[in-house]
């Protein structure tokens, strides 16, 4: 367990911003802490609808249990957390 | 006694330059601190003013031209404006007064760095002239907002923020150190004089005025008016200089100087001139949009400056004209958010009609920042004002210090520009900014952003308290809206006279 640094960028949201998180988490709990801060403060909420991650310039969204410490994401990497339809590729 | 005209003498006057014997011409004028480019001492001479001015004709001007702003001031002192202007107006004066005031100093040792180090006669002259200039600015603009210190600490930032890690003044502090307190006679020749005064003060300094005049502080306006007239003469300093790198096969050299420090101004000219212009001065009063006072100053006159000189146009040109339409509305936004960290009360500027202009200028405003304003508004009408307030920080740019943001809404197209260098990834806004690293990366890779800082343990504690602290922003200092509110408030009694 260790605190680590990433950038979030939520989509529709207008900015980056730091995200401390911790190695253990999983890529839901990295979306839940990256939504914290954009999602309902200048991100409109989507109800049936769910946060995945991806690396920035990929389209292929890390596994949801996946945890950091396994990612390969480097400290300070900047993360897309993008909408998604829960039944899509969950 | 009959004297002579100034042109009968002027050039005989100028001719300051003579062959040293007791050491060599390297040392008398040390690379680094010329800027010379290899060009002998004879070469620079074909330099010729474009506005020659002398000492006394000078000291006759000047004197007369701060008479008459102290003057205006002085018989306004009772006029009421401070207590009767619009409080977003208030915020354009700490936001310019803040950022500029003392930056004047920083300019004056940048104006002497000419004055002693250029190798054109004329330069030198005009140099001195503009030194103090930049002295007599630096001077005014402290001194016209003090009277505003008693009433309201925010203006005591006039003066204090300088000094400060506040993140607006790292950012503005980055920029001037860059183009003008840490380059030679040459380099602040190009980029402080040619790019950044020709262009950008001219739009800082005449549009402001306009929106001054209009919001009836003819205090503000004259002041920065008559300002502006003495930056338009030193400004001159450096068209000729770019005729003299060209004639001589510099094009390549002074075009890389003037393009970093074009990119750099535009920057930041984003988040400080951009809100004031197009949110915070009320909207009867608004002379036009950014992206107009853009257009015209920056895009039109500068672009043609470039081309007359023999210059061409900058690689992101197209890049920064397509910025002009988005840019600031993210830095604007990002300053409201973010309001406890600045010195000044940003005025949201997003009330019905507000909204209307904005649109109308920036035609997709509403689908793409408006998305961000909604979700605000209505955070505010429910009574939910602590979710309009951060609780972590924004990423800056290892270059320009600001926020990196961009277009929001179903159109996002909000990215990071890493850079690994050296094993250390800097984060970048733009193409432009990374590419201005890239140019000299010795000149910026030790710089710490906030960010960086933040990480790195230097802010403690590490929270919002932390930041304040570290940013000197004191209680009766930390920004909050301008208009406390009340915009939200008409918004509400608008939906219930339309719902009947």
């Amino acid at each position: 367990m260790a605190l680590f640094p990433l950038v979030s960028n939520v989509e529709e949201d207008f900015v980056l911003q730091l995200l401390p998180v911790d190695t253990e988490n999983t890529m839901d709990e990295v979306a839940a802490a990256a939504a914290y801060h954009s999602v309902g403060r200048r991100v409109a909420a989507r109800p049936g609808k769910i946060l995945r991650v991806r690396r920035q310039g990929s389209e292929e969204l890390l596994p949801r249990d996946l945890r950091v410490s396994e990612s390969g994401l480097l400290p300070m990497e900047c993360i897309e957390v993008v909408w998604e339809a829960p039944h899509a590729g969950a | 006694m009959a004297t002579l005209g100034r042109l009968d003498w002027y050039e005989i006057a100028r001719t300051t330059n003579w062959t040293p014997k007791y050491v060599k011409e390297d040392e008398l004028f040390p690379p680094e601190m010329a800027g010379s480019m290899g060009l002998p001492l004879t070469a620079w001479e074909a330099y010729d003013e474009p506005y020659k001015q002398t000492y006394p004709e000078y000291v006759k001007v000047q004197r007369e031209k701060d008479a008459g702003a102290y003057s205006v001031k002085a018989a306004l002192e009772r006029s009421k404006m401070f207590e009767n202007a619009d409080p977003g107006w208030l915020s354009v004066m700490k936001v310019h007064y803040g950022a500029i005031a003392r930056g004047e100093y920083s300019a004056s040792t940048a104006e002497a760095r000419m004055a002693r180090f250029g190798k054109a006669p004329g330069m030198r002259n005009m140099a001195t002239l503009g030194m103090m200039d930049e002295i007599r600015h630096g001077q005014i603009q402290l001194y016209f907002p003090h009277e505003h210190c008693s009433k309201d600490r925010q203006f005591d930032w006039a003066h204090k923020a300088y000094d400060t890690n506040e993140w607006g003044m790292i950012a503005a502090r980055h920029m001037f150190d860059d183009i003008m307190v840490t380059r030679s006679a040459v380099g602040v020749a190009l980029m402080l004089t040619f790019a950044f005064e020709t262009g950008f003060t001219n739009m800082q300094f005449l549009g402001l005025a306009a929106d001054a005049a209009e919001a009836g502080d003819w205090t503000f306006s004259n002041l920065i008016s008559s300002i502006q007239t003495d930056e338009s003469r030193h400004a001159q300093i450096g068209g000729p200089l770019v005729s003299l790198l060209v004639a001589n096969g510099k094009k390549e050299e002074a075009e890389k100087l003037v393009y970093i420090a074009i990119w750099r101004a535009w920057k930041l000219f984003s988040v400080l001139t951009g809100p004031i212009m197009d949110y915070y001065t009320p909207l009867e009063h608004r002379k036009q949009s950014f992206k107009e006072f853009m257009q015209e100053w920056i895009v039109t006159q500068f672009e043609r400056a470039l081309l007359d000189l023999g210059l061409d146009k900058p690689w992101y040109w197209d890049n920064m004209i397509a910025e002009i339409d988005t840019q600031h509305h993210g830095m604007h936004l990002g300053v409201w958010f973010w309001r406890p960290t600045v010195w000044w009360n940003p005025a949201a500027g997003v009330s019905t009609e507000e909204r209307a202009w904005l649109e109308e200028k920036y035609p997709g405003w509403n689908e793409s920042w408006g998305k961000c304003w909604d979700v605000i508004t209505e955070n505010l009408i429910e009574g939910k004002r602590e979710l309009t307030y951060p609780e972590t920080l924004p990423l800056v740019c290892n270059m320009c210090q600001l926020p990196i943001n961009t277009t929001p809404g179903p159109a996002w197209k909000v990215r990071d520009f890493p850079l690994n260098h050296k094993g250390r990834t800097y984060h970048f806004c733009s193409e432009g900014c990374k590419w201005c690293f890239e140019e000299e990366p010795e000149r910026y890779e030790g710089h710490l952003s906030l960010v960086d800082r933040f990480l790195a343990g230097m802010i403690q504690p590490m929270n919002l308290g932390g930041a304040l602290q570290y940013m000197s922003l004191a209680p009766g200092e930390i920004g909050d809206d301008a208009h406390n509110y009340a915009w939200v408030d008409k918004i509400i009694a608008e939906r219930f006279k339309k719902a009947g």
